[in-house]
């Protein structure tokens, strides 16, 4: 079962496949990778107050942004790839044109580091969470650098936000996943108990994978609320990490604190494949849409692609 | 871009982001970001230069460059006057150098202010100049080269003055200033040899020159080498060894033993190297100039780096010191090159052995016989006597020997000086039955000795082997102890103190019955051993003992934690509760008490829900639970989605605790009081006016037909508008009023006045007889409600709660509706013997300027009824006009239909604003006036949003 489980994993190197290339050029950690919609480019961020602009594929480097005066902790492109924004340490999200790599705008209100910052679908609204326990929506088409909704419902750092079409879903450091339901105007809040580190939806929207600080990943069901699963066996105590699901859904992956990547059975549960991918932290996992295909970074200041 | 050009083509320069050259205008930049995060009050005005122009008034006022002056220069100057008839103001020759700075000048060729070359002593403005000058030359001059050569090429040689004058006293470039010794020795030599050179060439022709050379050349080299060691080559140029230590000016430390100055050298040089990594910051790159350094930008991630080297450093000097032996042989080769180790030490540590304790020996000092006996009491005893035949006095003077051995010699005394006058007591000194006295006083006294040194003993005894309760309990004469449980599961001398300090507790202070079926924490043995402990030391003070070991390995706030369920669980104990309650079922003590939480990573919420329910969080997780929530309207619009609220009240902040809905409550009680009775007897004398009553009547029958969803959207506003008069309303108000009475401006004004504040009054008043405050009433239906059920449930629930409220205020409002004359009738006749008549009196009297300045903000639309303006208003509200009556608009017979279109309005607002919109003013009160005048515009606004999207 896991062995055929692991068949269409990237980083699997008995299969021919394994690491892709290697992306360097960030000095000092890399916090966080991204594909970009169609997933042809990526885009990393770390604490060289800088955002990279790569086309993992080739692999190139093709642009650098650097604006940030503080480390960047997540970044997010637009579906037309038009506009990126960021967020981190500086209390600001910058709100940058691609092309000319030039900050459009900078959206102030946050009173405390941001950790997380998504686009809208109609990449009209920016949704960042922060350290100051507060969820904050900026309108990406007025002038006004002021939020037009604040979410402060949160009673911990809100690490990780996540949008769908009518729903911002963020998870907290209070052990909550709180789903904020734009079209029905309620708020569902489910308690996890543990810390929640990073959330990450699955492709078919109905799941919320939460990774937890007590070293767990929870899947919940999103309507009911009702935990699906539980995956355990890397170390994720004290460090902002992410998790991701495969594109295909079948296997869940994180990284581990100690630079392993994880491959877990959707269903079972089970361990499918674990390799060692960095020297020290895993901070980002990213996922291609369509292919098998993965991106990682670290601590080490790496982002390596992997492939099947 | 390097990577990346296969990819792209890139055409032209790519336009760089124009960089603010002013450091001044950056840091500017960089302050207003910071300002901007101030809160408005702390914010500075700045020029674009970041200068601060605009002062307090008591510290300049705007200051444009010349501070408390008239703005000028010369400020204040006295100047004659002259008129500028007679001499016209010259007209100023301008040229392109008074706009120009002073670089600009130098560019320019013109003359500005620099030092001169004469004075420049080491010649830089000079070498630039002549650079310059060679440069202008070069132009004129052909040159094999064509264009401008480089600088590089052509260098001028320029001297300072000072090099000049240095060099004609006979220094050469790269000597130092002083002439040594040696140099001047061989100059001289030198200059003998050439003379006596000269002289010989005549002579001996040009071989013995040749010798002579030579000679001169082999001298030479010794000499010059000299010269070198001596380290008189060149000048200092700075002092290599500034002062850092602490000795005084002059003094150096190592003056007789420079061997030491080597080694503290290289320990400087390695700590130095140390220093700079002490705290290590992410590597690769530093901070902004605008950032400071702070716990953020050390690097995290590179932990165990630190320690290796702590390490090292730690093993190094301990080694040295330690085995100073091999350590110091090894390191022979090293600085410390004179020193040998010595073969034998003469230096022996000495040791001393601890003093012997004698086997007899006791740490306590133990007092042969009690304080008092051994001074006061003499060792004969008074011999036997007889006591005095009188009875009386036998008893008084047994009565008084006892008080004074109980009392002291000071007694005596006071007995003494009494008795000189009392014949009674004449046997204290020397009078009848003094002998007796001294013996029973003896006898006293030897009683008291005993009894205390009986005490001594036995407080000895105990605490030699054991402090026993029971006689302990014994010596200070408590009630015996019951030693009748047992330990079922504990370790018996454990249990054995717990109970028995338990016991001792309860006879000390109150009876608290810790028996072996109230173990609160039976389930968990050392928590509840813990416990014991924790109890103990309430009910003992004192002195806390040393923690013991246990919790040495719970966190802080786990210890913090369990204090607080053991201080609960005594609590309960003692109020007997513990044994109904707890004691049935572990799991029900299991819910109410945490355990020891040894998860690491716990967030501070996380901690009180383990406190609240930590089975529940076993069981059940995840919980979901769900809120309401309110997105804004834009939200919902850049989302494509419905408003889910749009329409609905304005939400109610959930309030965050308890006490914030405390204070919420309060401030509600406090405003709606003032304001009910305010607006209740305003309500009971406007209601003479007989336009109320009007259209009062007509609100009551015109109620039916309005449009339900736009009144249902309408209502809040118009309510609040109604209350606290906005414009546009009452100019509708106004226009269908002014056909309708003899003096039109009067009575549409006062009607429009009565109604609003017959709305608001009513509505204020059955308000305030929903939260049970004293209303003067004048219906019956008292108000049963408890005071403050109603608020505290609105205040805590929000929104929800509000349809019940809503519910009550419009019944109280059909009540109102129904018996308007009558109730008129009797709210005067009550009124003339209430209280409140005084206080209504003088609201009347204040609504007056109130009243007038309704006026005359409602009449500017009729004073300048320009078209402009009523079409504005008739825009704003068309969609109302529509809905009610599509005729009205002719503008012929414009006052019949305003009249029409007033009493719909009125009827309008006074019902339909009156009953639905009731809470939200309700929750409006609550807030601050201005808020919720924002408010009304805010909804204007969603209602607008509403029309579209519909």
């Amino acid at each position: 079962m896991a062995a055929s489980g692991a068949e269409g994993l990237p980083g699997r190197r008995e299969g021919g496949g394994g690491e892709a290339a290697v992306l360097r050029g960030h000095e000092g950690a890399v916090l966080a990778v991204r594909f970009n919609g169609d997933g042809n480019y990526c885009l990393s961020c770390g604490r060289d107050r800088t955002l990279r602009l790569w086309n993992p594929h080739r692999p190139a480097h093709i642009k650098t942004y650097s604006s940030h005066a503080r480390e960047v902790r997540d970044v997010h492109v637009t579906t037309d790839n038009a506009k990126l924004v960021s967020c981190g340490g500086d209390r600001q999200l910058f709100y940058w044109d691609v092309s000319s790599g030039r900050v459009i705008r900078k959206f102030r209100g946050h009173d405390s580091e941001v950790n997380s910052v998504k686009f809208n679908e109609y990449n009209s609204v920016v949704v960042s969470a922060g350290y100051d326990r507060s969820v904050r929506a900026f309108d990406c088409r007025s002038q006004s650098a002021e939020p037009i909704q604040i979410v402060d419902s949160f009673q911990d750092s809100v690490m990780s936000v996540i949008l769908t079409k009518t729903e911002i879903i963020a998870g907290s450091v209070d052990g909550t996943v709180r789903t904020f339901d734009i079209r029905m105007g309620r708020e569902v809040v489910d308690n996890l108990g543990h810390p929640v580190n990073c959330i990450s939806l699955s492709n078919d929207g109905n799941c919320i994978l939460a990774s937890c600080l007590d070293s767990t990943l929870r899947l919940l069901d999103r309507s009911t609320g009702e935990l699906l699963q539980e995956y355990k066996g890397h170390t994720c105590k004290s460090f902002k990490m992410d998790c991701c699901l495969t594109n295909t859904d079948a296997h869940v992956v994180s990284g581990s604190e100690d630079g392993f990547i994880f491959f877990w059975d959707l269903v079972d549960a089970s361990v499918v494949s674990s390799f060692r991918a960095h020297s020290s932290v895993v901070t980002s996992v990213s996922y291609h849409p369509k292919d098998a295909c993965m991106l990682t970074s670290s601590v080490d200041g790496t982002v390596r692609v992997w492939k099947q | 871009m390097d990577e990346g050009d296969e990819d792209y083509v890139v055409y032209g320069t790519p336009i760089e982001r124009e960089e603010e050259t002013s450091a001044r205008k950056r840091r500017a930049i960089a302050d207003a970001g910071q300002l901007r995060a101030l809160p408005p009050w702390k914010q500075e005005v700045r020029d674009e230069e970041g200068r601060r122009r605009f002062h307090g008034a008591f510290t300049g006022g705007f200051s444009a460059g010349y501070y408390n002056t008239a703005g000028s220069k010369e400020g204040w100057t006295p100047q004659t006057f002259t008129s500028s008839r007679k001499n016209r103001a010259d007209v100023k020759q301008q040229s392109i150098y008074n706009f120009l700075d002073e670089d600009d000048i130098k560019d320019m060729g013109g003359r500005a202010l620099e030092t001169s070359m004469q004075f420049d002593t080491f010649g830089f403005t000079a070498a630039e100049l002549a650079r310059k000058e060679a440069e202008k030359e070069q132009e004129k001059r052909p040159s094999a080269i064509p264009g401008p050569v480089p600088d590089e090429i052509v260098r001028p040689a320029a001297n300072s003055i000072g090099i000049k004058l240095l060099m004609k006293m006979g220094w050469r470039q790269g000597r130092s200033i002083k002439d040594t010794h040696a140099d001047s020795l061989y100059e001289s030599r030198r200059e003998a040899r050439k003379a006596f050179l000269a002289f010989s060439r005549d002579k001996d022709g040009p071989e013995l020159a040749e010798i002579e050379s030579s000679r001169s050349e082999s001298e030479k080299y010794p000499e010059r080498s000299d010269d070198i060691f001596g380290g008189t080559k060149s000048t200092p140029v700075y002092v290599l060894n500034p002062k850092q230590d602490l000795h005084g000016l002059g003094y150096d430390p190592f003056k007789h033993a420079p061997e030491f100055r080597d080694r503290k050298r290289s320990r400087e040089s390695r700590d130095k190297d140390r220093g700079n990594n002490k705290r290590k910051y992410a590597p690769g790159f530093g901070i902004g100039a605008l950032e400071e350094l702070d716990i953020e930008d050390e690097d995290i991630y590179a932990s165990g780096f630190d320690f290796e080297q702590m390490e090292v450093e730690e093993v190094e000097p301990t080694k040295m010191i330690g085995d100073s032996w091999h350590k110091l042989v090894d390191r022979k080769r090293g600085s410390m090159l004179s020193f040998k180790v010595a073969s034998n030490s003469d230096y022996v540590l000495e040791r001393f052995r601890p003093p012997v304790i004698p086997a007899d020996f006791e740490s306590r000092h133990k007092f042969p016989t009690t304080l008092e006996s051994t001074n006061k009491f003499p060792e004969l005893p008074p011999p036997e006597v007889p006591p005095p035949e009188d009875n009386n006095l036998r008893l008084l003077i047994e009565g008084s020997a006892a008080m004074v051995a109980r009392c002291g010699k000071s007694i005596e005394d006071l007995y003494k000086e009494k008795s000189k006058t009392n014949q009674l007591f004449l046997f204290l000194s020397g009078g009848e039955g003094h002998n007796y006295y001294e013996r029973k006083l003896w006898e006293q006294k030897q009683k008291r000795g005993d009894l205390g040194r009986q005490n001594n003993t036995k407080s000895m005894k105990s605490s030699d082997e054991k402090m026993n309760a029971e006689n302990r309990g014994k010596v200070l004469g408590e009630r015996p102890l019951d030693r009748s449980s047992k330990a079922s599961s504990l370790s018996v001398d454990v249990k054995e103190v717990i109970h028995l300090q338990s016991n001792l507790g309860d006879t000390f202070i109150k009876p608290v019955g810790l028996s072996e079926s109230l173990k609160p924490f039976k389930y968990d043995p050392a928590k509840q051993e813990r416990f014991e402990q924790f109890l103990r030391e309430k009910y003992h003070g004192g002195l806390r003992a040393a923690q013991p070991f246990i919790t040495n390995i719970m966190s802080e706030t786990d210890r913090a934690r369990e204090r607080l369920d053991f201080e609960a669980a005594a609590e309960a104990i003692e109020k007997g509760t513990w044994s109904k309650e707890k004691e049935t079922d572990p799991l029900s003590i299991l819910k109410d008490l945490p355990f020891i939480n040894d998860q690491r990573f716990v967030s501070s919420t996380e901690v009180e829900k383990h406190g609240v329910s930590k089975d529940e969080q076993k069981v059940i997780h995840p919980k979901r639970e769900e809120f309401e929530w309110r997105p804004s309207p834009i939200l919902c619009k850049r989302f494509d989605l419905i408003d889910p609220f749009m329409g609905k009240l304005p939400p109610v902040q959930r309030p965050r605790s308890r006490m914030d809905s405390l204070i919420f409550m309060t401030e509600t009680i406090k405003s709606s009081k003032s304001e009910e009775a305010i607006a209740s007897t305003r309500d009971s004398i406007l209601l003479s006016h007989s336009e109320s009553k009007e259209t009062e009547k007509q609100l009551i029958t015109q109620e039916t037909d309005a449009e339900p969803i736009a009144a249902d959207v309408q209502r809040p506003v118009d309510l609040y508008k109604a209350i606290f008069s906005d414009d546009s309303d009452d100019d509708d108000a106004d226009e269908g009023n002014s056909g309708h009475s003899t003096d039109p401006v009067k009575t549409n004004e006062g009607a429009n006045m009565t109604l609003n504040r017959l709305v608001a009054g009513d509505f204020l008043e059955s308000l305030g007889k929903e939260l049970g405050l004293e209303v003067p009433t004048d219906k019956p239906g008292p108000p049963d409600k408890p005071p403050n059920s109603i608020l505290v449930e609105a205040a805590s629930k929000g929104d929800i709660n509000s349809s019940s409220v809503h519910e009550k205020l419009t019944s109280q409002h059909e009540e109102f509706d129904r018996p308007m004359e009558e109730k008129h009738k009797d709210n005067i006749s009550k009124s003339a013997d209430n209280v409140v008549t005084n206080l209504s009196i003088n609201q009347n009297e204040e609504s007056k300027p109130h009243s007038r300045h309704q006026r005359s903000r409602s009449r500017t639309p009729d004073s300048d009824s320009s078209d402009d303006y009523r079409d504005k208003k008739r825009k704003t509200h068309s969609r109302r006009r529509r809905s009610r009556s599509p005729s009205t608009d002719s503008s012929s017979d414009r006052h019949r239909s305003k009249r029409n279109r007033s009493k719909a309005t009125h009827r309008k607002r006074g019902t339909t604003d009156t009953d639905s919109s009731s809470d939200h003013l309700y929750r409006d009160r609550s807030k601050s006036e201005g808020k919720s005048r924002k408010r009304s515009r805010h909804h204007k606004h969603r209602r607008k949003d509403g029309h579209k999207n519909r």
